[in-house]
C-alpha cells in the first residue's frame, strides 16, 4: 500500500460517524444564539418599556404582571418569556426565579407537559416527579443557551422540542441553591399535570 | 429568509458528518463533539449572512467547535463544585452511539499523533482544505503544514501498514 492509498483509507472515515442532530434543531438553537446576542442592546429598551408596562397595566383590573389570555404570547417583559414558534419548539427565557406556578401554566398552555420548581422562593413546593429518560433523549428535548446551573442574575435560555418528548414524559425545571437545572421527568397529575 | 434557511440546511447536510469526524478526532468523545458541532452549526446559523460568504465554511465551524470546547472547560472548572439537578437526574444510561462502522485501528491511530499533526490531518484530509488555508486556520507556515502532514501520514503508516501487509498476502 502506497501513501495515497493509505490517505484514501484514513480519508474514507470521515464520513462514517454520522451527526445525529436534526437541521431543525440547530436552527431553533441558532434563533437562540441571536437572540442572546440582542439582549444587551435591547436591555436598555427593555428597561425603559418596563416601566411603562408597569405604569400602565398597574391600572388594569386583574392583571398578573404578564399579557392577558388571548394577547401575542411573544411579548413578555417578566420574570420569564416563553415564546411557541410555528414548528411546535417553544423557547424559554428565565430572568428571575419568580412565579414558577405562572411558567408552569404557562408551559403546559404551549404544550410542553412541565413542571416549574423555584425552590428558593416562598413558592416553593414538593417535588413529586421522577425522573425519566437519559441524556442523549435529554439533548433532543432541550438545548439550552445558558448551560443548566448558571447563576442567578443571568438569563437562561432554553428551546423546549415537544415533539421529542415521549408521551410519558415531561419537562421540569427545578432550582437547587439558586442554580437552575432541567431535566425530564415521568409524565403525571401530580407532575406534569397530565 | 427562506432561501437563507434552504442554503443552511444544504450546507449543513454535506459539511455535518465531516465537521463531526474532524472534532472527534480533536477530542476524542462522540457526544462531547457532536454536542460541539451542532453548538458550532447553530452559531454558523445565528451569523449566516457572514459565515456563508466565509472561504471555508467548514473550517470556520470546525475553529468555533474547538474554541467552544476551551470555554467549556474553563467554566467546567468553575461550577464543578456545584450539584446540577439535570446531570444528576440525567446521569444513568449514556453508554450507545458506539460507531461500528469506524475503524477502531484507524481512529486509535489517529488519536495517538501529536495534537498539530492531528490538527493538520483533519483540516487537510477531512476538510479537504489546501495546504495554504490550512497555514491561515492554524496561524503556521504552508512550508509547516506539508512538514506536519508528512510526518503524520509516516506516522499513521507505521501504526496501520503491519496489519494491512498481514491482511494481503505478498
Amino acid at each position: 500500500m502506497n501513501d495515497d492509498e493509505l490517505i484514501t483509507m484514513v480519508r474514507e472515515q470521515r464520513t462514517k460517524v454520522p451527526m445525529t442532530v436534526p437541521v431543525e434543531q440547530v436552527i431553533s438553537r441558532g434563533r437562540a444564539v441571536r437572540a442572546r446576542r440582542q439582549l444587551p442592546g435591547l436591555a436598555a429598551v427593555l428597561a425603559v418599556a418596563a416601566a411603562a408596562v408597569v405604569a400602565v397595566t398597574a391600572l388594569l383590573p386583574g392583571h398578573q404582571g404578564r399579557h392577558q389570555p388571548g394577547t401575542n404570547p411573544g411579548i413578555e417583559l417578566a420574570a420569564w418569556t416563553v415564546v411557541r414558534h410555528t414548528d411546535g419548539t417553544v423557547d424559554v427565557t428565565i430572568r428571575q426565579l419568580s412565579d414558577p406556578a405562572g411558567l408552569q401554566r404557562k408551559l403546559r398552555a404551549d404544550g410542553v407537559p412541565a413542571s416549574v420548581i423555584f425552590g428558593d422562593t416562598p413558592n416553593a413546593q414538593p417535588n413529586r416527579c421522577q425522573s425519566y429518560g437519559h441524556p442523549e433523549l435529554l439533548q433532543r428535548v432541550i438545548t439550552p443557551s445558558t448551560a443548566p446551573g448558571q447563576p442567578r442574575g443571568i438569563a437562561i435560555v432554553m428551546t423546549i422540542h415537544p415533539s421529542a418528548l415521549p408521551s410519558n414524559a415531561g419537562v421540569q425545571i427545578i432550582t437547587s441553591q439558586a442554580r437552575v437545572g432541567v431535566h425530564l421527568v415521568a409524565a403525571s397529575q401530580a407532575c406534569t399535570g397530565s | 429568509m427562506g432561501t437563507q434557511r434552504e442554503d443552511f440546511a444544504e450546507f449543513y447536510r454535506g459539511a455535518k458528518d465531516e465537521c463531526l469526524f474532524t472534532v472527534l478526532v480533536s477530542v476524542g468523545d462522540r457526544d462531547t463533539a457532536q454536542e460541539l458541532v451542532a453548538e458550532a452549526f447553530a452559531r454558523a446559523w445565528a451569523s449566516w449572512r457572514t459565515v456563508s460568504k466565509h472561504p471555508a465554511p467548514k473550517a470556520w465551524v470546525v475553529r468555533t467547535a474547538l474554541n467552544a470546547n476551551i470555554s467549556r472547560w474553563r467554566r467546567r472548572r468553575r461550577e464543578v463544585s456545584v450539584p446540577d439537578p439535570a446531570s444528576v437526574a440525567d446521569l444513568p444510561a449514556a453508554g450507545g452511539g458506539a460507531d461500528s462502522s469506524v475503524n477502531p485501528r484507524i481512529m486509535a491511530a489517529l488519536l495517538r499523533l501529536p495534537a498539530r499533526q492531528r490538527q493538520v490531518v483533519a483540516l487537510r484530509l477531512f476538510l479537504d482544505l489546501d495546504t495554504d488555508r490550512t497555514a491561515q486556520v492554524l496561524g503556521i507556515a504552508p512550508g509547516t503544514v506539508q512538514a506536519h502532514l508528512g510526518r503524520a501520514v509516516a506516522a499513521l503508516r507505521d501504526d496501520l501498514m503491519p496489519e494491512r501487509q498481514q491482511e494481503s498476502p505478498s
